[in-house]
């Protein structure tokens, strides 16, 4: 079967480069492919391009040009705050999360756990929510790092980050917020400065961008600590030749994904929504935190008399891809983390899908989704 | 035909897959995923590790076939691992592949062969499935060395409808030049021999780390005088020659464990020799037969010719015509008429009829 005939409902876990972007990445890796830190006219082209795409980048996210630091993606990102702050000085510190978060921060929070420091876990709700106060009760004076997720990768729930922060600041003032956005700025707006965020993972191939890149945000009032250690680049916090052309290319993308915004966006939401209705109407099927604020991209089913694993696979056979919680080396699946946090019966934990959408939905793609579901399931019975 | 390949990675499976493929079936490969250590981790070694399922998947892209991991864990570990762990620590004698075939694989996946319109599995087993008339028999493989139809004997008639042994007419040598022909990789590979859950460890340490079997017993001769003591009854397996009080002039074994009082029993050579023994937890491939049997009382061991006697449903006597050295309580014994299995189960440890 060929990529085209193939609907792809995982935009989640990654999305197709942008035509824009693309091009991008071939004139930047031909006009800067230089070490961006050398002395010579070719290294200015290039160090030239990755400020012209930090600033734009930064003046997309509402936030400084030095406040935009280039990594390898969310998990690079998230790894470096959560570990980078904690020192065996000051013991007493503690870090504090929630049961929801993507690996890259849970298994940062088990690593410092296991170096002696004290990690509280905020406990999601039934909805896959977690509420102020579940969460502002964790912090205390020895709060180094707090870290919320803006929008649950397998689920889509928004959770309540602004609140959060302002409430934060009160109790303790030199708290560090971070928060992973990789999934929320897909399709929500997000704000770091108004929204009192002040680091943020950022991934640029799940917005049209290349794999490989993303960015992180640090409030300019917080320097951290080095994270690769070497050369100087990246204002001495990142060592390593940076990836010009990829940056290029996700500032492109970024720059295309922030203009047609609002029609992307749309589209996925009702696309969705279309899915969802189809689906329920069709099965016995329930949608995941249906009654919260969700991110329009992504719907989680969990489908009452159906192990997913399977029919993930007959999915698959039928020219629709999606996943299942997360993958392990192997691509054998486990019960989510997340669904088990929200307490959902064990006898449906192996039974749920997620569809997300992203910006190469088409209209139409969400009822034809639904089609190839209710074929699925109807093979399966 | 819609057929789900078994593909272990190993190269047995592969040209199953290969050659279901060349016949112009669509195929679908599959690798269980059943065993991971405490942290996720994958054996290095035996029939169901992280490289083996990155062979499997490589091959499936070769053949450009789709291919899926199933997650078997779950029920390994509770079918296999600690049917495994336990009865060592009773003393028995596991054979885990019978029990994974028995209690994990074949059961699972033809339902989820049902469910993907899938009409039948195939996988690299040596044995051969024949229809007679309505029914479907399981014979040994026309490649006796390889023969692997003791491991298959639980399943039943309706379960081989659903089966195909795409090598029980294929000879290994020319399963591996087939594989050569066609460019696997995984062609000149080296079977795996090793228990998938322990790798090259020894056994005895892993099942010492799972559960405590300090149970302190006796040591006696065949006459019940008391020569000795021990710290527990897994250190100990019918047969074993390895460990045990000396200064006799000839070898001692052990001829008995005792599973209620710990003691153990041990004796001459032919004190081993064995005529008749009770086999449970009996399944028949299709109905009972009286006539003509020999029994295997270990994977791919001698055919002793034999009798047998119906307890219950669930239960034989089996008769040995001459006695035999290579029985032992835990593992399987497999009834064959000719090369049709007829049925098998558990050796019970319960009445050991000694002949010395």
């Amino acid at each position: 079967m060929k990529n085209q005939d193939y609907l792809y409902l995982d935009h989640a876990a990654s999305t197709p480069m942008r035509k824009s972007a693309l091009d991008k990445y071939i004139e930047a890796e031909s006009f800067g492919f230089a070490n961006s830190s050398g002395g010579h006219k070719l290294s200015r082209n290039s160090k030239n391009l990755l400020e012209d795409s930090r600033e734009i980048i930064a003046e997309l996210l509402d936030s400084a040009p030095s406040e935009i630091v280039f990594t390898s993606g969310g998990t690079e990102a998230d790894n470096w705050t959560i570990k980078s702050l904690f020192d065996s000085k000051q013991p007493n510190n503690n870090l504090v999360t929630s049961n929801i978060e993507h690996e890259a921060v849970l298994a940062s929070a088990e690593w410092i756990s296991s170096n002696g420091f004290q990690t509280k876990y905020a406990k999601s709700d039934e909805n896959g929510f977690v509420t102020k106060d579940e969460f502002i009760k964790q912090i205390d004076d020895e709060t180094k790092v707090a870290s919320l997720m803006w929008g649950n990768n397998e689920t889509g729930v928004i959770q309540p980050i602004k609140d959060i922060s302002k409430e934060l600041k009160s109790i303790n003032s030199s708290t560090l917020f971070h928060s992973d956005v990789v999934q929320g700025i897909i399709s929500d707006n997000v704000d770091f400065h108004r929204n009192g965020i002040e680091s943020a993972a950022i991934s640029a191939h799940k917005i049209g961008g290349p794999k490989g890149v993303g960015a992180m945000f640090v409030n300019n009032k917080f320097k951290l600590p080095s994270f690769l250690h070497g050369g100087k680049q990246e204002l001495e916090r990142r060592a390593g030749t940076v990836d010009v052309p990829g940056i290029a290319a996700f500032a492109t993308a970024l720059q295309e994904q922030q203009t047609r915004f609002d029609e992307e966006v749309g589209l996925m939401n009702d696309e969705r929504l279309i899915f969802e209705d189809k689906l329920k109407n069709a099965l016995s099927v329930e949608i995941i935190g249906e009654s919260m604020k969700r991110l329009p991209h992504i719907s989680n089913v969990q489908f009452r008399d159906i192990n997913s694993e399977v029919l993930l696979i007959q999915l698959d056979l039928n020219g629709l891809g999606v996943s299942r919680g997360s993958a392990c080396a192997s691509g054998a699946q486990k019960p989510s983390h997340v669904l088990q946090a929200m307490n959902i019966d064990s006898k449906f934990i192996n039974n749920h899908l997620r569809f997300s959408f992203g910006w190469t939905t088409q209209v139409g793609d969400g009822s034809k989704a639904a089609d190839i579901v209710m074929k699925a399931v109807k093979e399966i019975e | 035909m819609r057929i789900l390949v078994a593909m272990s990675g190993g190269v047995d499976s592969s040209v199953v897959a290969a050659l279901l493929k060349e016949q112009g079936h669509e195929v679908i490969g599959v690798t269980m995923k059943l065993w991971e250590g405490p942290n996720g981790e994958m054996p290095e070694s035996g029939c169901c590790t992280a490289s083996d399922s990155e062979d499997a998947r490589r091959v499936a892209s070769k053949l450009d076939i789709p291919y899926y991991v199933l997650d078997y864990t779950e029920s390994f570990s509770k079918n296999v691992v600690e049917n495994f762990t336990q009865m060592y620590a009773q003393g028995l004698t596991p054979n885990p592949c019978v029990e994974c075939n028995r209690s994990v694989k074949f059961d699972h996946f033809i339902n989820q062969a049902k469910k993907l319109n899938c009409d039948k599995v195939a996988t690299g087993h040596y044995a051969k499935i024949i229809k007679n008339n309505d029914k479907y028999e399981l014979h040994k493989a026309d490649y006796l060395d390889k023969d692997q139809s003791y491991v298959l004997h639980m399943l039943k008639s309706s379960d081989l409808e659903n089966i195909t042994f795409p090598l029980g007419e294929i000879s290994k040598p020319d399963v591996r030049q087939i594989a050569a022909r066609i460019g696997l990789k995984t062609a000149f590979k080296k079977d795996s021999q090793d228990i998938c859950f322990v790798g090259k460890k020894d056994y005895r340490s892993f099942v010492e780390k799972r559960i405590d079997l300090t149970s302190p017993g006796e040591i006696f001769d065949t006459k019940g005088n008391k020569v000795g003591d021990h710290n527990g009854i897994h250190e100990f397996t019918v047969g074993q020659r390895k460990g045990l009080p000396g200064g006799y002039g000839t070898p001692r074994y052990v001829t008995k464990i005792n599973v209620q009082n710990k003691n153990v029993t041990i004796g001459e050579k032919n004190d081993l020799l064995v005529s008749s023994f009770i086999v449970e937890e009996l399944s028949c491939v299709n109905n009972l037969e009286y006539k003509n049997l020999t029994i295997q009382t270990r994977y791919n061991s001698e055919d002793l010719p034999c009798e047998i006697k119906k307890l219950s449903d669930t239960e034989i006597l089996v008769q040995l015509k001459e006695p035999a050295f290579s029985v032992a309580p835990g593992q399987f014994g497999v009834i064959y008429n000719g090369t049709k299995v007829v049925c098998g189960g558990r050796i019970s440890p319960k009445v050991l009829e000694n002949v010395g």
